[in-house]
């Protein structure tokens, strides 16, 4: 489904502030699979998203998504098959619109924009149902500018438009970093349900063992760039976030370690 | 849950009751102005020549607001429209093609800053610079290497229907309307003119290339997200905002009877300036307001400019400096009354 071949993002390179973000590092995703990244601040997760999206480009290695590179294809083409969400709950939402003509917007997606102005009936009541399972009550709101809606509506709002064309790939950028604790659980349980109904191939980083532990089918952490270790199987299925707080600190002891000998 | 529901809804504009309150908000502000023009024996000339560079002010709500680029380039696409304009009459065209032209090179001009933008990451403010200093040249050759092209004796819009709209309204209402007939006629054209203009422009901003550009100025990852390019998007607003100055210097063109190459002089403030008077006065919350007080905004703004003319019996040469005096108000006012409702709060308790 998804595939990096020994991919490659230098930061600032030949100067002083060069950053290897990733380093060599290849990751297949199966279709239908959940995966849940974890690390560090600084560990690459983020660029590791960016290299995907198209956001940034690789210096190094090939990215292949269903059998094609598209290594070098620019972001807005890229998107038709990979939906993102990110952290920040204004980034997917358009202030100014009114929730239908976000949904609009969205509903545009892979194919060219026209002079059309409604949405498909069909688009619209799939939305309606989407916001509706939501229990928000933002089916009723449809005529509301999407500025005066809270985060965590927002990004159920995003979370429905990402889905609303089926994409091959979503993406999930801490996706409820921002969120109190009661909208980040209502955001987590409508990934879920999406990413059942739909079979989607989803990629999720996250700050929360508990979500990483609770979510997908494998884990994956990442550190300095590189992936450091992959949890799946067997081994997954009785993960608890202790113990993966317990190789968390293992791990950063060890490269704590190793930079002080690098040093002296 | 119903009522918090629907006062979300008047928030948004969206509901039948904030247009409704838009259109009372209009009328009072209608009323004071025109109260205004009688006290200060204001010619309604001015509201002729406000509808005709009403479509200026739109230019820069769109490319301000909407776009979100700062883009001075409706100061080169104007007089380019004018001069399109001005140079097909005498051709021999008809008014309605040379309005038609003037909206496509004024759309050109647009074009060219996009370009330049997009091409040469080049942002938009210095972009519309290079633009705007290489259009007065792309003017004066459209104008054949003169400054200006006279269209007395053309046919006009307005010269095509003066004779018998003069003869029309001096039957219905006696030979005191002589003297008004030609600014009467020049709004009511002017009018329809604009209103259809801004009908098709609202279409548009709500068609989905419409939806793609006004999400392009607030949130351009959205619409790459979307697999929208939004550097077109870009290009696309860019275009129709310009399109519209041309066809603002066209009508002007024919209102004045000549086009000059120094006719954009200056336009992006009062642009600036008609948006922030509409903004202020009519509050807009949706698209459609927006439009109607971008325009009206430059009426208002064209209206008290004459006024303070004929209140302080001014000179045509210090025309420039009221201009530059009443943009300060409307940009400056708002940030002074803001200071001093803090300094009011601060001294209250």
């Amino acid at each position: 489904m998804l595939s990096l071949d020994h991919v490659s993002v230098i930061f600032n390179q030949g100067t002083p502030n060069e950053v290897r973000a990733l380093q060599d590092l290849s990751l297949f995703v199966d279709a239908g699979e959940f995966i849940t990244v974890i690390g560090s601040n600084g560990a690459g997760k983020s660029t590791l998203f960016n290299v995907i999206s198209g956001a940034v480009e690789p210096k190094a290695g090939h990215i292949e998504l269903d059998g094609r590179d598209i290594t070098h294809w620019p972001e807005y083409r890229r998107s038709h098959d990979i939906g993102r969400v990110f952290q920040d709950p204004r980034l997917g939402t358009c202030p100014g619109l009114t929730i239908r003509e976000n949904l609009s917007l969205a509903a545009i997606h892979g194919r060219r924009a026209g002079f059309r102005r409604d949405v498909k009936a069909d688009e619209e009541a799939w939305f309606i149902e989407q916001l509706a399972r939501q229990q928000l009550g933002l089916e009723r709101r449809l005529d509301a500018d999407v500025a005066l809606l809270s985060g965590g509506q927002r990004q159920a709002i995003t979370l429905a438009m990402a889905t609303l064309v089926k994409p091959k790939l979503l993406l999930l950028d801490e996706h409820t970093a921002a969120l109190d604790p009661n909208a980040a659980e209502q955001v987590i349980m409508l990934t879920q349900q999406l990413a059942e109904a739909h079979d989607l191939c989803v990629v999720m980083i996250t700050h929360s063992m508990q979500q990483a532990c609770d979510l997908g089918d494998r884990v994956i952490m990442m550190n300095r760039g590189r992936i450091v270790f992959e949890i799946a199987g067997e081994e997954r299925k009785n993960l608890k976030p202790a113990d993966l707080i317990d190789r968390f600190h293992s791990l950063q002891d060890g490269t704590e370690l190793s930079d002080a000998q690098l040093l002296s | 849950m119903a009522a918090a529901t629907s006062s979300v809804d008047s928030q948004t504009g969206s509901g039948l009751s904030s247009n409704l309150r838009f259109l009372l908000r209009g009328l009072i502000v209608a009323a004071v102005v025109a109260f205004i023009m009688s006290l200060g024996n204001v010619n309604i000339g001015a509201i002729g020549q406000g509808l005709a560079y009403g479509l200026a002010g739109v230019t820069v709500y769109l490319t301000f607001r909407v776009l979100g680029f700062v883009d001075l380039t409706v100061d080169g696409a104007f007089p380019i429209g004018a001069a399109t304009c001005a140079v097909l009459i005498v051709g021999g065209q008809s008014p309605e093609v040379a309005i038609l032209a003037a909206f496509v090179t004024g759309a050109l001009t647009g074009l060219a800053t996009a370009l330049i933008d997009i091409i040469f990451k080049i942002e938009g403010l210095l972009a519309s610079i290079i633009v705007i200093t290489g259009a007065y040249t792309v003017t004066l050759h459209i104008m054949g290497g003169k400054s200006n092209v006279p269209l007395l004796g053309e046919e006009t819009l307005i010269s095509r229907y003066s004779r018998d709209f003069r003869s029309w309204l001096v039957e219905q209402f006696g030979d005191q309307m002589r003297r008004q007939s030609t600014n009467l006629l020049e709004i009511i054209l002017f009018g329809a003119i604009v209103i259809f203009v801004l009908v098709i422009l609202y279409w548009f901003l709500r068609s989905e290339i419409g939806l793609a550009i006004r999400a392009t100025g607030k949130n351009p990852q959205m619409v790459r997200a979307t697999g929208l390019n939004h550097n077109l998007m870009i290009a696309l607003g860019l275009m129709a905002a310009n399109g519209l100055a041309g066809v603002s210097g066209a009508l002007v063109a024919q209102q004045f009877g000549f086009a000059d190459v120094s006719l954009g002089f200056g336009l992006i403030v009062r642009g600036l300036a008609a948006v922030i008077i509409g903004e202020v006065l009519l509050r807009p919350r949706s698209v459609g307001q927006f439009l109607v007080a971008a325009t009206a905004g430059m009426l208002i703004f064209d209206i008290s400019r004459a006024w303070i003319f004929s209140a302080l019996d001014l000179p045509t040469t210090d025309i420039q400096f009221v201009s530059a005096l009443v943009v300060l108000t409307a940009l400056g006012a708002p940030t002074l009354y803001g200071r001093w409702k803090s300094y009011q709060q601060r001294h209250s308790n």
